[in-house]
């Protein structure tokens, strides 16, 4: 089976939903990468030398180093690979997007604190406040609708897997 | 006929009252997945995964893995009908299988033909589903009685096959594919190693003693890492939705339809049962295939519901043909079925040759499932079209922020551990940065489902033959798999060079 066809011309790219500038190959972030999944594999390859033995076996056997070792060395390899490769394509400038990272942060950030101190603050006052601030971060406004859908998921989450199939969330807060 | 009688005993289980439910749920959640701009088919099972395990937990052990696989293989073939709706309608693909249907089934829509072009690809999907499952039926008593004779030695260089089967066309740079792959490999030798018992990069961290969960992983770079993208990327593209009110084919659209469909079914499966080509790859050779063959090519690209009709049944009846290897080899070919892979283990059943003579009921019963499931799928979607259609106009700013809470309930729900959440949006940043700049995630996956095995074998085959390497070049079938394992990667590199263009599978 040959992966080529020459009788499919597609005059555009397709774009799936703002796909388009996955074409862009971008020469140093492609060298960053291969620099660091250098040091992972390098890594990999010192600290499986410190990986004790296991007692059974005996000459010939096996241990539990090989494997990690051998993968490291390969990652070692393909990233050498990777670094030479980006010598060979032309750099393709990608267009200006506008590159929403605030957004990004305020819901990263509070994503982590929810799952930070889900314990804490239990999941029905975690999950209202978490959909509150994701909800308002990614399209201000309408907040009857905001507190409404988030207090719907976050009590009838609790309640459909507590209380009717048994599970264990952590409800409200201890005190 | 032995496979017509598990068969029978498989439609015993698969419908009972419980499982029917588990199933059209499953295709329903899944067709909405696939409708929805933003999750594909493999967030979508893996978001499945640990709401499945809640909703089963009250069966037993058995009882409950056949449910929830029932259900998670639901949600996968139902993406599959769900991401043509996207394309008809809106020109915008729901998942990367129904790229080419939009190159006709949006000029039906703007004809005003969107309902025969939406209801002959549910028709299309169903008869590429149910051709898929039959191959299914017979193929997989064969290929899992030849596959039991595999020693330690062939099923490593096999694995390795798979490996490089997915590595090799899943996305724009080989190397970075094989970089995943080898790097999913190393996360996975984290924990205990199962064969001495000895912990690797655990550095005394309790947590880690177990590994990084899978569920974990796969949840936070498919689902969160393509969050994250839509809104860095803020790509909610409001697109005008086709109107229509027909939906019906004509009688002239069913006959323009039948060959298509037929030749869709077979291609599509075989081109489902090689590892690393799945749906995607399935539906552009379907389409290039009835634009060659056809009298009017030139009629493709204005609407011709040839159009539409192949290439969405080709693309279900690859994803049935994409069960053979996992189920009879236990060797997933993609993405997805290397999620639903990680599903059956986490109910304690690997797949494989043993599956079938272990665990008849839940092999055979998810078979069966899958006729009911289609038929389900055929069912629904004709009348529900409509509803599917209002499901588009989900606003992103609800959407994304739930998808987020889904997946922190569904990975605390199952591990309970705030180090598991912590792993959870790690992965999703770590996601995104990779996806962004090329590297492909499902290998990563494929890498971390596959590596205990991967390891077991290798060392059971060193072991018997005293850490000879040359084991593996000795065994004849485990030196025909590394031959084809070699030619795999390098015949898309040596037409690379040559200037041709290859078709690659980004399956997300």
């Amino acid at each position: 089976m040959a992966w080529e066809d020459s009788s499919f011309s597609s005059p555009k790219p397709f774009k799936f939903h703002g796909q388009e500038d996955y074409n862009s190959m971008n020469k140093s972030v492609d060298r960053l990468c291969s620099l660091l999944f250098a040091c992972i594999g390098i890594g990999f390859i010192l600290e499986s030398r410190k990986i004790t033995q296991s007692s059974f076996g005996g000459s010939g056997s096996v241990g539990s180093d090989i494997f990690p070792f051998g993968l490291g060395l390969i990652l070692v390899l393909l990233s050498i690979g990777l670094f030479i490769e980006t010598f060979k394509y032309k750099e393709q400038v990608s267009e200006k997007q506008n590159f929403n990272y605030k957004k990004f942060i305020i819901i990263l950030v509070a994503g982590v604190l929810y799952g930070l101190f889900l314990e804490d603050i239990g999941y029905v006052i975690g999950t209202f406040l978490f959909l509150i601030i994701g909800f308002q971060t990614m399209n201000r406004g309408k907040w009857i609708t905001s507190i409404l859908i988030s207090g719907v998921f976050s009590i009838g989450v609790y309640y459909l897997f507590v209380g009717v199939l048994q599970g264990n969330l952590p409800g409200f807060p201890a005190w | 006929m032995d496979a017509i009688q598990y068969l029978i005993t498989g439609f015993s289980t698969a419908l009972q009252w419980h499982n029917i439910l588990f199933c059209m749920v499953g295709v329903i959640i899944g067709t909405a997945v696939g409708v929805l701009p933003g999750i594909g088919p493999m967030s979508g099972v893996a978001l499945l995964i640990p709401i499945t395990s809640s909703l089963t937990g009250g069966l037993e052990a058995d009882q409950a893995a056949v449910s929830a696989i029932i259900m998670l293989c639901g949600v996968y073939y139902g993406a599959m009908y769900g991401g043509s709706t996207t394309s008809i309608l809106l020109n915008t693909p729901g998942e990367s299988s129904s790229v080419v249907t939009t190159l006709d089934g949006y000029q039906m829509a703007k004809q005003g033909r969107a309902g025969a072009a939406l209801s002959i690809s549910a028709i299309g999907s169903f008869v590429g589903g149910v051709v898929s499952i039959i191959g299914l039926v017979f193929l997989a008593g064969p290929l899992s009685n030849l596959a039991i004779k595999f020693g330690p030695a062939e099923y490593f260089s096999l694995m390795v096959l798979g490996l490089c089967a997915i590595s090799g066309l899943a996305g724009k740079s080989i190397i970075k594919a094989l970089m995943m792959t080898v790097f999913g490999l190393l996360l996975a030798t984290i924990g205990m190693d199962s064969v001495s018992g000895v912990s690797r990069f655990t550095y005394d961290q309790p947590v880690l003693y177990q590994g990084l969960e899978f569920l974990t992983v796969a949840v936070g770079l498919f689902a969160l890492g393509e969050v994250f993208k839509t809104i860095i990327e803020n790509d909610n593209s409001e697109g005008q939705i086709a109107k229509f009110s027909k939906i019906l084919p004509t009688k002239q659209d069913m006959k323009d339809s039948t060959g298509p469909v037929l030749r869709g079914s077979v291609l599509g499966f075989f081109i489902g049962v090689l590892p690393g080509a799945g749906a995607t790859l399935a539906s552009f050779f379907s389409y290039s295939m009835e634009k060659k063959i056809s009298k009017h090519p030139e009629k493709f690209g204005q609407g011709a519901i040839e159009g539409v009709a192949a290439p969405e049944t080709a693309n279900n009846a690859a994803s049935g043909g994409a069960m053979i290897p996992l189920l009879t080899l236990g060797i997933p070919g993609s993405g997805t079925t290397a999620i639903l892979m990680g599903a059956f283990i986490m109910y304690d059943i690997t797949p494989g040759p043993l599956l079938f003579p272990e665990h008849p009921t839940i092999a055979w019963g998810l078979i069966a499932s899958m006729f009911i499931g289609n038929l389900m799928l055929l069912i629904l979607n004709m009348p529900m079209v409509k509803v599917f259609a209002k499901i588009i106009e989900t606003p992103s700013k609800y959407l994304l922020p739930i998808i987020v809470a889904v997946s922190v309930f569904g990975v605390y729900a199952v591990q309970v551990s705030t180090f598991d959440l912590m792993l959870l949006f790690g992965c999703g940043v770590v996601g995104y940065f990779l996806a962004r700049n090329d590297f492909p995630l499902a290998p990563l996956v494929l890498g971390l489902v596959l590596g205990p095995m991967i390891e077991n074998n290798l060392r059971r085959a060193l072991t018997g033959s005293n850490g000879d390497f040359m084991i593996f070049l000795e065994k004849p079938g485990s030196l025909i798999f590394l031959l084809l394992a070699v030619l795999w990667i390098s015949i898309p590199i040596v037409m690379k060079m040559r200037g041709k263009k290859v078709l690659i599978n980004e399956e997300a």
